[in-house]
């Protein structure tokens, strides 16, 4: 199945780093393994420097557990290699899937890389704070607000 | 036109509205094209609030804490005009729906409502749907804090939130800011009650696992006491656990109601509070200026001192013993001696419950510009709200509501009918739920009547997902299918005040669509004659059980 | 007037994408919303052939699927089912009209 990365419009070449499922990739750790959306991450945590590719998986594209996997392995275990979705992957959910830290997709929909190049355009205001640096609205607000107040104490603070 | 006092929308707000409409918009055109299956372009479809009904589409249109400014509604009779068949029905969570409508027209029904600072975004699907508040939040006296403010920041936390899109099944969160919950915090995913802990301080208790439908349950509590600052922690620690462990193997069991029985309220507990220790101190901690600035908006209007006692009032209740009926089932206490807060009932008799025309929103519009600081509410019963009334201009806002139709003095009574939209018009359904709510209502439209049976809340469901929240009714009427003839099951007991949140219980086999009306008949006739001193039929029926009740309905029926 | 009520007379229904408008399968594999020009099957094969020709032809309309009908003696159709009988006649109440002020 075609591979994407942010940057191509076109699929590019799989790598060939075989990802190994969990259970054997926890007998011999190597650099890449694959998720099933039940696996528990923890398992990961000691060897999580040697790795440079997660894979996890969208058995149906209705099923969002891999999203707070990812969040997760982003935000909570601090992992930076690069975080793979397979399975059913659509070019609709490219907005939340890149929110939550994904960086490279597998799918054979048509239209799948020129939509990966406008997905994260598709909204310049987000509301929550995700594993992108994104600030949320949230956050622009209140340094709009820090920077008004500075204007306007700026003039007096320089007498 | 009146300034709002509730939320407005910033450039911020009304940027991810414009980009959603586009997205939205091309995401129609491709499903239009072929490009896009059926089963691709479902939720995309649902979480733009589109259903496809028996009919045509349905679009449920989002009221953020059931508040309208006049301009919104005015906006949205338009658009029922245009796009729609002139009217839409308001719904038991605070929703618009309208009936009718196209699917090539559907991207510019939005784009429309995005002119007025509206949507329909997340109100279907497998997502965090519109959170509910209590109607009368910012006007009731015995309101701790005004829910709504708390809505607004959940609306935003969880709008297009990318973790929890594609969730096992639809989460439902209500508010309440008073210890009469009116929002039925109980029945919901989450339910959220405001209240004050011995030491002052206003927090949140989170009841979870709440809801009807095929399994219906009441919701238990997971934290007695939240600080206020902690909220998006704990609802995402609640949700992260909800998605990554809710059942996906079974559409009847994919609720987080399920879940929590399934392991447990302690283990939830746990599950829940190992991953808040984590979310805690993260950037989810509400800053205060925040939530200050949100809570800001929600103040109350400038309300002037008007006298609490009106002699043209006074009078007018001498005079007119139906205008005395009215303010009596119709208005409720203000926290401003000297105003009221107003119900708009949209059950006139023999009327489908909760239908207004484009007409008659505008009529609503106009009294609400003249009389109610240009707010108006939606309610969980179907109705609409004015409310800020000051008690001089109640013979006039009785006026002019009785010339829509809408004066009708029955709030909270018998013809007061909660009704789903049933077998008329939805794919779920089994039976027809509108008519039957039409023939109760017209049996016993004699206002006297009604008030001598007193306050009494009927629920009619057409199936089992229960939308007209018939668990909860003190008559509750299930419509079901038995080889393609619609029947009727009856429940009694069912309520969603707090301290008494019950689920109805079935008093027998269910009854033929002409043995309904008889059926409830019976059951009001054994209150009438069994019922002690300032008894509700609820009250009786506690008291006396269901055996009297049983026995005078399948002798009539 | 008799009606064959064996439940073997089918049509093949569905709601058209662009509006929602419930419609059937006619003769000539196009999809109208009047119910006495949908084609119609007159045992369970043919309503199994009917049903393949309507997915095929499911490019303008949403899921496809049979409908039991009864025909009279003249040869008018008529659903079996309630909710089909609603899906064809539409509402069983009258709606408020668009500048109604009040219910009728």
């Amino acid at each position: 199945m075609p591979l994407y990365r942010e940057g191509a419009i076109v699929p590019v070449a799989n790598d060939g780093l075989a990802a190994l499922p969990l259970a054997e990739w926890l007998q011999a750790p190597t650099q890449a393994v694959a998720l099933a959306n039940t696996d528990q991450l923890d398992l990961l945590k000691t060897h999580l420097g040697r790795l440079k590719l997660i894979v996890l998986h969208f058995p149906k594209y209705t099923d969002g557990r891999a999203y707070s996997q990812a969040r997760l392995l982003r935000g909570r275990l601090g992992y930076r290699g690069e975080l793979r979705a397979i399975g059913q992957v659509l070019r609709d959910q490219l907005p939340f899937l890149l929110r939550c830290g994904f960086d490279s997709f597998e799918s054979d929909q048509p239209g799948f890389g020129p939509a990966l190049a406008r997905a994260r355009t598709l909204f310049s205001v987000v509301y929550q704070g995700a594993e992108d640096d994104r600030a949320p609205a949230w956050l622009l607000r209140l340094r709009r607000r820090d920077a008004r107040a500075a204007e306007q104490i700026g003039p007096l603070a320089a007498e | 036109m009146p300034d709002t006092h509730f939320y407005r929308y910033d450039d911020f707000d009304r940027t991810l509205l414009a980009e959603r409409v586009e997205q939205f918009r091309d995401q129609v055109r491709r499903r239009l094209s072929g490009e896009l299956t059926e089963e691709q372009f479902k939720p995309l479809r649902l979480t733009n609030g589109l259903y496809l009904q028996l009919h045509a589409y349905m679009l449920r249109i989002a009221i953020p804490y059931g508040t309208l400014s006049t301009r919104q509604l005015r906006k949205l009779a338009e658009i029922a005009r245009k796009y729609d068949r002139g009217y839409g029905h308001f719904t038991t969570r605070q929703n618009l729906q309208l009936n009718w409508i196209k699917l090539e027209d559907a991207p510019d029904a939005v784009a429309a409502l995005a002119e007025v600072d509206m949507h329909a975004i997340q109100t279907s699907g497998n997502v965090i749907r519109n959170t509910t508040a209590d109607h009368f939040a910012g006007a009731a006296a015995d309101e701790i804090e005004d829910p709504r403010i708390w809505c607004e920041i959940i609306r935003q936390w969880s709008t297009l939130h990318p973790e929890f899109s594609f969730l096992p099944r639809k989460f439902k969160i209500a508010v309440t800011g008073s210890p009469n919950d009116r929002a039925a915090v109980r029945v919901h995913d989450v339910g959220l009650r405001l209240w004050r802990n011995p030491e002052g301080q206003v927090g949140f208790e989170v009841i979870v696992g709440g809801g009807l439908g095929r399994t219906p349950i009441i919701g238990k509590t997971l934290r007695a006491f939240l600080p206020k600052d902690e909220l998006l922690a704990y609802l995402e620690s609640v949700l992260r656990v909800y998605n990554r462990y809710g059942r996906r193997d079974n559409i009847y069991k994919a609720r987080i109601k399920i879940l929590v029985h399934e392991i447990g309220v302690e283990k939830m507990r746990e599950e829940v509070e190992a991953e808040f220790a984590s979310t805690k101190d993260s950037a989810l901690r509400l800053d205060p200026r925040t939530i200050e600035a949100i809570a800001g908006q929600f103040a109350a209007p400038p309300l002037p001192h008007r006298p609490a006692t009106v002699g043209a009032v006074e009078a007018l209740k001498i005079e007119d013993r139906v205008f005395a009926l009215w303010l009596k089932s119709n208005t409720a206490p203000h926290r401003m001696a000297g105003y009221r807060i107003v119900t708009a009932s949209l059950k006139p008799a023999g009327a489908p419950p909760g239908d207004a025309s484009s007409a008659q929103m505008e009529g609503v519009a106009d009294i609400a510009d003249a009389y109610s600081w240009g707010e108006v509410r939606v309610s969980h019963e179907q109705n609409l709200v004015l409310p800020h009334v000051a008690v001089e201009d109640l013979p006039a806002v009785y006026a002019a509501l009785g010339r829509l139709g809408f004066a009708e003095a029955n709030v909270g009574k018998i013809t007061d009918i909660i009704a789903c939209p049933g077998l008329d018009y939805c794919a779920l359904a089994n039976a027809r739920s509108i008519p039957v709510a039409q023939r109760i209502s017209n049996h016993f439209a004699n206002l006297a009547r009604q008030h001598d049976i007193g306050d009494l809340k009927v629920k009619i469901s057409g199936c089992i997902n229960a939308c007209g929240h018939h668990h909860v009714g003190h008559i509750g009427i299930l419509g079901v299918d038995k080889n393609g003839v619609e029947l009727y099951q009856i429940s009694l007991g069912g309520d969603v005040d707090f301290g008494h949140t019950a689920l109805g219980e079935i008093i027998g086999p269910a009854v033929g669509a002409d043995e309904i009306v008889e059926a409830v008949d019976a059951l009001v006739a054994t209150y009438l004659e069994r019922r002690g001193e300032g008894e509700r039929f609820v009250d009786t029926y506690r008291r006396i059980g269901a055996e009297p009740f049983k026995e005078r309905v399948y002798a009539a029926v | 007037m008799a009606k064959n009520l064996s439940g073997d007379l089918t049509v093949a229904s569905a709601n058209r994408l662009s509006d929602g408008v419930v419609v059937f399968l006619d003769d000539s594999g196009h999809w109208t919303p009047k119910l006495e020009r949908a084609a119609l099957a007159r045992d369970k094969r043919a309503g199994e052939i009917l049903l393949e020709r309507a997915k095929a032809e499911a490019f303008s309309v949403v899921d496809p699927f049979l409908v039991s009908v009864s025909e009279d003696d003249d040869g008018t159709l008529e659903p079996l089912s309630l909710r089909e009988k609603i899906r064809v006649g539409g509402l069983t109440f009258d709606a408020i009209a668009a500048e109604a002020v009040r219910y009728a």
